[in-house]
């Protein structure tokens, strides 16, 4: 019966390289990330619900083709600052037009700019912060910089800008990350310093590896959660930042929407007209929470800490 | 903490602040067009038709306003023959043979030399450099007063001394005489209690807003209606009065009513007014409302991160969110509509003034909402991260109560960042907030900016940006002073062997 039995079985060869192979579980880190992203439940749903209104803000304007100055009914007074009802779904404005299609056309061009100036605010920021973080010698001229930049009147600065550019989307977003760089390389120069000394980057730094792979291949990676809570603060303080221009005067220019031009615009008519006044603002706060929800759960799942 | 390391931070600060000068300068002085500081002007606009007298306006104002030099034919001759005589009048025509020389001179000197479109005579003008102008603003930023201070032709005998003695409220004084100020240094009851004229920071006359007014007056000068006092005058002379008697300065034409109050020559004075200065108005609403604000922000904060992942921390997000995600116009707009119908507060500050209470209310509250927010935020973060290090591990098998470890150790540790930023918070006070004054009409320093570069009063700019700059660059330095002091193990300077 042994006999049997032993026939049904092979010797297996001795397998030199198989024997090396670690039993670990595959990592792959982006897979990781969004694991860890969808399987909240929640936050799927709110992403969800953040696509289609990102969509809906690209899409719709083109449809109505809304211009702030273009105002065909402004001559008929039955048109003017109806409530919202079943016709006009958010009413209609002080010249007649549909807050529907002011708001919509507002949102289209106040994500563009945020997500711009983001992009170009962090492109600059994170490498110049890095590197600042790093080296010691250019810490200390560079906070001088900083003293400097950060306390250039900003107002100036926008006003003179809009003198030389001329109002518009341009000009807008020079305005809006000229100064801004700063702050977040300043915030990630303070990060950098705080990691630079730890062992595994003095390890790598007696092996004789570069300065600037240590800061891509050691440093970075690491900040890359608190990168993206930055950035998750950074898209709606851009949105305010942008409703505070707009409310100084010094925004896109009266030909162009925007949610901050809205506001601003609406403002007046806050006793009479609240719906004026508050449906852009909803609409705003809509977007800007959704946005930052988002992004902070994309930091958290973006933190390798959280995958295991 | 060596004080060679203060010593050198604060030099690298002050070139820091004379960097951002220099920018501001350049900005205001070479990328406005000049023309349009006289959008606001009614003088000039009254001038439109009358070419000439226009012409001179335009120039004469550029030239008070340090932009260029400019030179007329007049001046000129008057300085060769004198004023009003007859060769003068011949000289100044275009055709003289005078006309011409001035022409030639300051054309060799880099002067552009134009013609008056009505009379046809010259002028000549000269852009002053950026870095000039600028040496010429700091060299009488700081002015110092001495008993040679006033230099008054028409009044030789002006004795020229400094003594002690007292005010006619009754401080003790420093008395100078030949000074600007009749009382160098004074002692009174009102707050600080202690006030000096010795020394002034001069940044000139604003213009075209507040026009013929000292900039340090508008900034620094209560406002509201004069609160008058029974007073006796020097001479014994005795009326009602809001006189403030420590601002007496040197006047140089005195009239009857002047010569009945005062012995000698300091008769222009200040008047107590029933408001606080503009500066003083955003300075006590921002100090009020950072107050508010760490008191609240810090305990709330502790709260959420004691009860981590629980309603208590999912609440206090919930209001994080709101304050990041929603622009500061809108929730301040919100909060007033609630403030207003259900509290019955006051909708703007006008209503019952800054003499009640009820008027800073919210004000207040909506200039502490977003800093309680992101006391909160870091509060929370920084106690987090501390929760996890190996001192709370030992402390917790110590036996020390979770109370005991939050207080004694925890916040301490978590203490140290935040205190670094107060110096900076305690700076953003004086400069006013934009918004919140804004909507509530609070006459304090937040709208001061933003008009004055609507309104091209360079000179507020200038002086604004430096006050702003200077507080803001020094308070960054003593955050780092604070830091050093709250944790005695941080270093600023950089020691041998250990950078």
């Amino acid at each position: 019966m042994d006999q049997e039995n032993t026939n049904l079985f092979e010797f297996a060869e001795f397998d030199e390289l198989e024997s090396e192979h670690i039993a670990a579980p595959r990592y792959s880190y982006w897979k990781s990330v969004w694991r860890t992203f969808f399987k909240n439940k929640f936050t799927v749903a709110v992403a969800i619900f953040l696509l289609f209104i990102i969509a809906f803000a690209l899409i719709q304007p083109m449809l109505s083709g809304y211009s702030p100055i273009i105002t065909p009914n402004i001559n008929d007074a039955s048109l003017k600052f109806v409530k919202p009802c079943a016709g006009h779904i958010f009413g209609t404005d002080h010249v007649g037009n549909e807050v529907f299609d002011a708001v919509w056309a507002g949102a289209r061009n106040s994500i563009i700019i945020s997500f711009v100036c983001t992009g170009i605010i962090m492109l600059i920021g994170i490498p110049v912060g890095a590197l600042w973080g790093f080296s010691k010698s250019m810490d200390r001229w560079m906070i001088e910089v900083y003293n400097v930049i950060s306390n250039v009147p900003f107002l100036l600065l926008a006003m003179i800008l809009s003198y030389v550019l001329g109002a518009g989307m341009r000009s807008l977003i020079i305005t809006m990350t000229c100064t801004e760089w700063i702050f977040v390389a300043y915030f990630i120069r303070t990060q950098v310093m705080i990691i630079r000394d730890r062992e595994y980057n003095m390890a790598s730094k007696c092996l004789g590896t570069s300065t600037w792979t240590m800061i891509v291949k050691n440093i970075l990676p690491y900040l890359i959660s608190v990168i993206m809570t930055y950035i998750s603060r950074e898209i709606p303080s851009l949105i305010s930042y942008e409703v505070f221009l707009s409310y100084m005067g010094l925004g896109l220019g009266t030909t162009n929407a925007s949610l901050g031009q809205s506001i601003a615009m609406y403002t007046s008519y806050m006793n009479g007209y609240p719906h004026l006044f508050w449906i852009p603002v909803s609409v705003l706060a809509i977007i800007s929470i959704s946005l930052y929800i988002v992004g902070q759960k994309l930091a958290d799942a973006a933190d390798p800490r959280t995958h295991m | 903490m060596s004080k060679g390391y203060i010593w050198k931070r604060l030099l690298r600060s002050l070139l820091s602040v004379m960097i951002i000068m220099l920018i501001v300068f350049t900005m205001i002085f070479t990328l406005v067009p000049r023309e349009n500081i006289f959008f606001e002007d009614s003088t000039y606009r009254k001038l439109a038709s009358k070419s000439d007298d226009k012409t001179e306006y335009v120039y004469s104002t550029w030239e008070k306003l340090g932009y260029l030099d400019y030179v007329r034919i007049n001046d000129y001759c008057q300085d060769i023959y004198g004023a009003g005589s007859s060769e003068m009048a011949a000289a100044v025509e275009p055709d003289s043979k005078d006309s011409q020389d001035f022409v030639d001179l300051y054309t060799s000197k880099g002067y552009t030399v134009e013609k008056y479109l009505g009379s046809g005579r010259y002028y000549a003008y000269k852009d002053i450099p950026v870095i000039k102008r600028m040496g010429s603003w700091l060299a009488n930023l700081i002015v110092i007063d001495t008993p040679m201070s006033v230099k008054d032709e028409a009044n030789p005998d002006l004795p020229r001394y400094v003594k002690i003695g007292r005010t006619p409220t009754g401080g003790l004084a420093v008395i100078g005489s030949g000074t600007t100020y009749k009382y160098l240094f004074y002692t009174d009851t009102h707050f600080p209690f202690i006030h000096q004229n010795f020394l002034r920071l001069n940044f000139g006359t604003s213009y075209p807003t507040y026009q013929g007014l000292d900039v340090m007056r508008v900034l620094f000068q209560s406002q509201g209606s004069e609160v008058k006092r029974h007073v006796t005058y020097e001479t014994g002379q005795e009326g009602e009065s809001g006189i403030n008697f420590g601002t007496l300065s040197y006047k140089p034409v005195l009239d009857r009513m002047d010569s009945r109050k005062f012995v000698d020559n300091y008769a222009s004075y200040e008047v107590f007014r029933s408001q606080p200065s503009m500066i003083g108005t955003s300075f006590r609403m921002g100090i009020i409302a950072m107050i508010l604000a760490y008191f609240l922000g810090l305990p709330f904060g502790l709260l959420m991160a004691r009860h981590k992942d629980r309603l208590a921390d999912k609440l206090g997000m919930v209001y994080i969110i709101f304050i990041i995600a929603v622009p500061s116009l809108a929730y301040i707009y919100l909060f007033r509509y609630f403030g207003t119908r259900l509290f019955g507060l006051p909708s703007v500050f006008t209503t019952y003034g800054p003499e009640d209470w009820r008027s800073w209310v919210l004000p207040v509250i909506s200039l502490a909402l977003p800093s309680i927010a992101s006391l909160m935020l870091w509060t929370r973060r920084y106690v987090v991260d501390q929760m996890s290090a190996d001192y709370v591990k030992f402390a917790k098998a110590k036996g020390l109560s979770q109370g005991e470890i939050f207080r004694g150790h925890i916040f301490k540790n978590a203490i140290i960042p935040i205190a670094q930023g107060i110096p900076a918070s305690l700076a953003g006070c004086i400069t006013g907030a934009i918004i919140t004054e804004a909507i509530y009409s609070v006459g304090g320093m937040g709208k001061m900016l933003p008009n004055a570069i609507k309104q091209y009063n360079n000179v507020m700019i200038v002086a604004l940006a430096f006050m702003f700059s200077t507080v803001s660059v020094l308070s960054v330095l003593a955050g780092d002073i604070v830091l050093t002091k709250v944790d005695p193990r941080i270093s600023l300077s950089e020691k041998a062997g250990r950078s």
